[in-house]
C-alpha cells in the first residue's frame, strides 16, 4: 500500500497511445483504400478507433484529475506548457498556407492575368456574410471571457449561460461558412485561388467545430460540477484555443477576403 | 508537503446549487470515492463493467482492422495476372 511523497503525476500504464498509434495507421492506410481501391472499411473502422480513443482519453484524464486529484499546482503547470505548445504548433501549421496565399498573391503569375484575384475570380463580397462571421466570432471571444470571470466568481448560472452563448455562436459560425461555402462562384479546382482559398478557410473551419466540441465538453463538466473557481483548467485550454482560433480568422479575413479582394 | 497534498486530495467545496430546477446533482464526492478505492485497478478501468467492455470493444476493433490492413497491403503487394 505504499504511497507517493511527491506532487507529480505518475500515471497508470494505459492502452490508449497504442490504441491511437494503430488508428492512425488505419486513418491512413484507409484513405490509400479509399482513394486508389474503391473501400471504405478500414477507413470506416480507422475513424472509430480513433474516436473510442480519444474519447477514453480524454475520460481517463478527467477522472485523473477531478476524482483522483493528480492535477496538482506543478502538474498543472506541465498540462498548461503542453497546451500552450500545442496551440504554437496549430500556429505553424496555418502559416504554412498563409505563406502559400501570399507567396502566390503578392506576385501573382502571368497566366493568372498578373493580378489578384485572377481573371476570372469573383470573390466573396468581405462586407457580406465574411464580415458577419468576423462579428460572430469577436462576440464569441467576449462571452467566453464572460463565462470565465462567473466560473472565477462562483456565478454557476451566468457561468453556464454565457458559456451556452459561446457554443451557439461557434456553431453559428460554421453555418454561416457552410452556406458560404455552397454560394462561392468557384472551386477548390480553380486554380491557386481556389487551392489557397479553401485549404486555409477549409481547415480554420475544422478548428472551429473542433474548438467547439471541446467548449461543449467543457458545459458538460460545468453540468456536473467538475470545475471549481480556483481550478478549472480544462476550461481555461478550451478558452486558449477559442481565442487561437478567433484570431486566425482575422487573419484570414484581413488578408483573403479582403486584401485579396 | 505530504500535509499539502492531502489538503489538495480533499478537493475544495462543490457549490451546491441553488437553483430550483436541478437538472444535475452534484456526484463529484461519490465519483472520488470510487476512483480513490486503493484496489490497484488502473484509472482506464476503475470505472466499472462498461470500462471493460469498451476497452475490448477499442483493442478488438483496432487490432482487427490493423490485421486487415496488414491483409489488404499484401493483396495489394502481388497484383493478379491479367489474361
Amino acid at each position: 500500500m505504499t504511497h507517493q511523497t511527491h506532487a507529480y503525476h505518475m500515471v497508470n500504464p494505459s492502452p490508449w497511445p497504442l490504441t491511437g498509434a494503430f488508428s492512425a495507421l488505419l486513418l491512413t492506410s484507409g484513405l490509400v483504400m479509399w482513394f486508389h481501391y474503391n473501400s471504405f472499411t478500414i477507413l470506416y473502422i480507422g475513424l472509430l478507433t480513433n474516436m473510442l480513443t480519444m474519447y477514453q482519453w480524454w475520460r481517463d484524464i478527467v477522472r485523473e484529475g477531478t476524482y483522483q486529484g493528480h492535477h496538482t499546482p506543478i502538474v498543472q503547470k506541465g498540462l498548461r506548457y503542453g497546451m500552450i505548445l500545442f496551440i504554437v504548433s496549430e500556429i505553424f501549421f496555418f502559416a504554412g498556407f498563409f505563406w502559400a496565399f501570399y507567396h502566390s498573391s503578392l506576385v501573382p503569375t502571368h497566366d493568372l492575368g498578373g493580378c489578384w484575384p485572377p481573371t476570372g475570380i469573383t470573390p466573396l463580397n468581405p462586407l457580406e456574410v465574411p464580415l458577419l462571421n468576423t462579428s460572430v466570432l469577436l462576440a464569441s471571444g467576449v462571452s467566453i471571457t464572460w463565462a470565465h470571470h462567473s466560473l472565477m466568481e462562483g456565478k454557476r448560472n451566468s457561468m453556464n449561460q454565457a458559456l451556452l452563448i459561446t457554443i451557439i455562436l461557434g456553431v453559428y459560425f460554421t453555418a454561416l461558412q457552410t452556406s458560404e461555402y455552397l454560394e462561392t462562384s468557384f472551386s477548390i479546382s480553380d486554380g491557386i485561388y481556389g487551392s489557397t482559398f479553401f485549404m486555409a478557410t477549409g481547415f480554420h473551419g475544422l478548428h472551429v467545430i473542433i474548438g467547439t466540441s471541446f467548449l461543449t465538453v467543457c458545459l458538460l463538466r460545468q453540468f456536473k460540477f467538475h470545475f471549481t473557481s480556483k481550478h478549472h483548467f480544462g476550461f481555461e485550454a478550451a478558452a486558449w484555443y477559442w481565442h487561437f482560433v478567433d484570431v486566425v480568422w482575422l487573419f484570414l479575413y484581413v488578408s483573403i477576403y479582403w486584401w485579396g479582394s | 508537503m505530504l500535509r499539502n497534498l492531502l489538503a489538495l486530495r480533499q478537493v475544495t467545496q462543490r457549490t451546491i446549487s441553488t437553483t430550483s430546477r436541478r437538472h444535475f446533482e452534484n456526484k463529484v464526492p461519490e465519483k472520488q470515492k470510487l476512483f480513490q478505492e486503493d484496489n490497484g485497478i488502473p484509472v482506464h478501468l476503475k470505472g466499472g463493467a462498461s470500462d471493460a467492455l469498451l476497452y475490448r470493444l477499442t483493442m478488438a476493433l483496432t487490432l482487427g482492422g490493423t490485421v486487415y490492413a496488414i491483409y489488404q497491403l499484401a493483396m495489394a503487394s502481388f497484383p493478379k495476372k491479367q489474361n
